[in-house]
């Protein structure tokens, strides 16, 4: 069994019925759980303190977030990366901002301080935030927050995200850091927001060599995916050897998502949970969380997040999905209800180019494994 | 941006009565492969890690020994950029050369140098990303106005374009890069699909047509 931590005061983390991310999307996730006949009950959070968010972040940036989410004067917002329209101001945005923070903090709490292992985070996620500077519909880097939380424990962290943009917040506040490892997986930065997550960032100062970055191609399919992962992240992780396994399950590199171009389904979700929970087994005694990420394709972030609930509670994944379900939620599937909780199989016609690019992510991942050499061996 | 932009002003020079042989050394040394020539203050020519090679190397007709005075192995007279030269006039002349380094200088004074690895530098400079941006890649029509109607469209969506790379492909049509500060170049693209801009990136995906 696994801890899950969630408030329904989410909601309030909102930019508006147009804007990609949607409070909804773990909404329609714990509906789903609950149409599939699972009781679903969590810990409630409190929001983060202001101190806690210092840790993370300047005094400056919190002062501005602050004073904006008031409503006071916005002349420099952009220069903190808000009021953009990917991260657009609205009242009371700093409570809710630190609400999500205090989520992932609460789980961080859970696997530091309790016996418990496992802990899901249905929140959370926003690693785009930097230090001084909103991104990416990121304001408070909770992830951050909660693995500063870890290290000050004297738990050496290893940070993995599979969200399909670069986790280039958490990679830069802990760039110097030798306590904290960072992997991200995701689509190549010169195709893909935000630019950043090169093989040849590897960290600074202390931390060189344990920031690890896989990027992929556009149109990269789960076979793709999975070969590489494998290749790259067991041996990352049995190099640093964490205390703790951090993990940003952004649900954005589904072949359905709006805003990117990698093509996993379901089902290599499920291979990639499984598998993820396999290496926290044998490298952290277990002890892992997941917060929620990315994901803007409603149909598919809500599945593969119900199948992330159900794996970290060594739950069956049915193959069904309630009709009920998919009529609630009819507006915001977009009239592409889902056949059953997994996708179709196969899920899209056949990929063009499939073989290069394969190919080119195996040249990409040898690249890193190279480069990894002198810190590894 | 202008050759002072890119330059390196802490410039290694080696005399022109000193030797070969001490040029070796200070290559080695500082790991560097160009070395500007003075003499009495004055540039008068530029020694490479190749010309020290070519005459040196027990291959050649007549090896030369590490005694012999780098007066008598460098390239003279040698071509110079001056500061405020457009790096691609600086670029150009390297190209249709093919060398690898102009000493900079300005009136009768050694102010820089200027190698490969500081036009790589500037390609780098040109094309990175130094903020959190997507791409959208663009093929514009040939006529005027398309890049201004291009950046007002994105103007009125209030986004910020942080860079942009226009370049010809040859065939009339020019070849425009952007980085806007958004996660969302796929809506973006759609939209500017629907104004009548040829949008490259991101593509329509193949199973959404």
């Amino acid at each position: 069994m696994a801890a899950l931590i969630y408030s329904r005061s989410y909601r309030a983390y909102d930019f508006g019925a147009e804007h990609p991310f949607s409070p909804a999307r773990q909404e329609m996730a714990l509906d789903l759980l609950a149409a599939l006949g699972h009781e679903v009950t969590w810990h409630e959070p409190r929001p983060a303190t202001r101190e806690e968010i210092l840790e993370v972040h300047s005094t400056a940036y919190v002062r501005a977030v602050e004073a904006l989410s008031a409503g006071e004067a916005a002349a420099d917002a952009e220069k903190w990366g808000l009021g953009t329209p990917d991260t657009p101001v609205f009242p009371g945005i700093e409570l809710a901002a630190r609400t999500l923070v205090g989520g992932t903090l609460a789980a961080a709490r859970l696997v530091a301080q309790s016996a418990e292992k496992r802990v899901l985070h249905f929140g959370g996620g926003l690693h785009h935030a930097q230090r001084e500077r909103a991104s990416g519909f990121c304001v408070y880097n909770d992830l951050a927050v909660a693995i500063k939380y870890l290290t000050t424990c004297g738990l050496w962290v290893s940070y993995l995200d599979i969200d399909v943009h670069h986790g280039d917040g958490v990679q830069a506040i802990f760039n110097a850091d030798d306590k904290v490892q960072t992997i991200s997986l995701h689509e190549s930065g010169q195709y893909l927001f935000p630019g950043t997550g090169a093989i040849h960032e590897l960290g600074e100062g202390m931390g060189r060599g344990l920031k690890i970055n896989l990027p992929l191609e556009p149109f990269t399919e789960g076979e793709s995916y999975l070969e590489q992962f494998e290749k790259v992240v067991p041996r990352a992780l049995e190099a640093f050897g964490p205390h703790v396994l951090v993990v940003q399950a952004g649900a954005d590199a589904h072949f359905d998502d709006p805003l990117a171009d990698l093509a996993l389904t379901t089902r290599d979700y499920e291979r990639l949970f499984r598998r993820i929970l396999e290496l926290a087994d044998g490298v952290t005694a277990g002890k892992v969380i997941f917060t929620l990420g990315g994901g803007y394709s409603l149909n598919a972030a809500s599945r593969v997040w119900a199948i992330l609930y159900l794996l970290v509670n060594d739950l069956q994944v049915p193959d069904t999905i309630p009709e009920a379900w998919s009529q609630r939620w009819a507006k915001h599937l977009g009239g592409k209800a889902a056949a059953g909780l997994h996708d179709l199989d196969p899920a899209y016609p056949p990929m063009p180019h499939h073989d290069e690019i394969m190919q080119r992510n195996r040249v990409v991942a040898g690249r890193l494994l190279d480069a990894m050499v002198p810190f590894w061996y | 941006m202008l050759v002072r932009d890119i330059m390196s002003t802490a410039v290694v020079t080696i005399p022109v009565d000193g030797n070969v042989g001490r040029v070796c050394e200070l290559m080695h040394e500082r790991n560097i492969r160009h070395l500007p020539v003075l003499e009495e203050g004055r540039l008068v020519g530029v020694i490479t890690d190749r010309d020290i090679g070519s005459a040196t190397s027990a291959l050649c007709l007549r090896p030369l020994n590490p005694e012999v005075l780098v007066r008598d192995v460098m390239a003279h007279p040698p071509k110079t950029a001056h500061p405020m030269d457009p790096v691609e006039d600086a670029a150009r002349t390297m190209r249709t050369l093919k060398i690898g380094c102009l000493p900079v200088v300005e009136g009768e004074q050694l102010v820089g140098i200027i190698t490969g690895i500081d036009l790589l530098d500037a390609l780098l400079r040109l094309t990175g990303v130094d903020k959190p941006s997507g791409r959208v890649e663009l093929c514009l029509a040939d006529r005027f106005g398309e890049l201004a109607r291009l950046t007002a469209f994105i103007a009125e969506r209030r986004l910020n374009i942080l860079s942009i790379l226009t370049y010809p492909e040859g065939h009339g049509d020019g070849r425009t890069v952007l980085r806007v500060n958004t996660l969302e170049t796929r809506p973006l693209a759609e939209d500017l699909r629907r104004a009548g801009f040829e949008v490259l990136w991101p593509p329509a995906k193949p199973w959404q047509h």
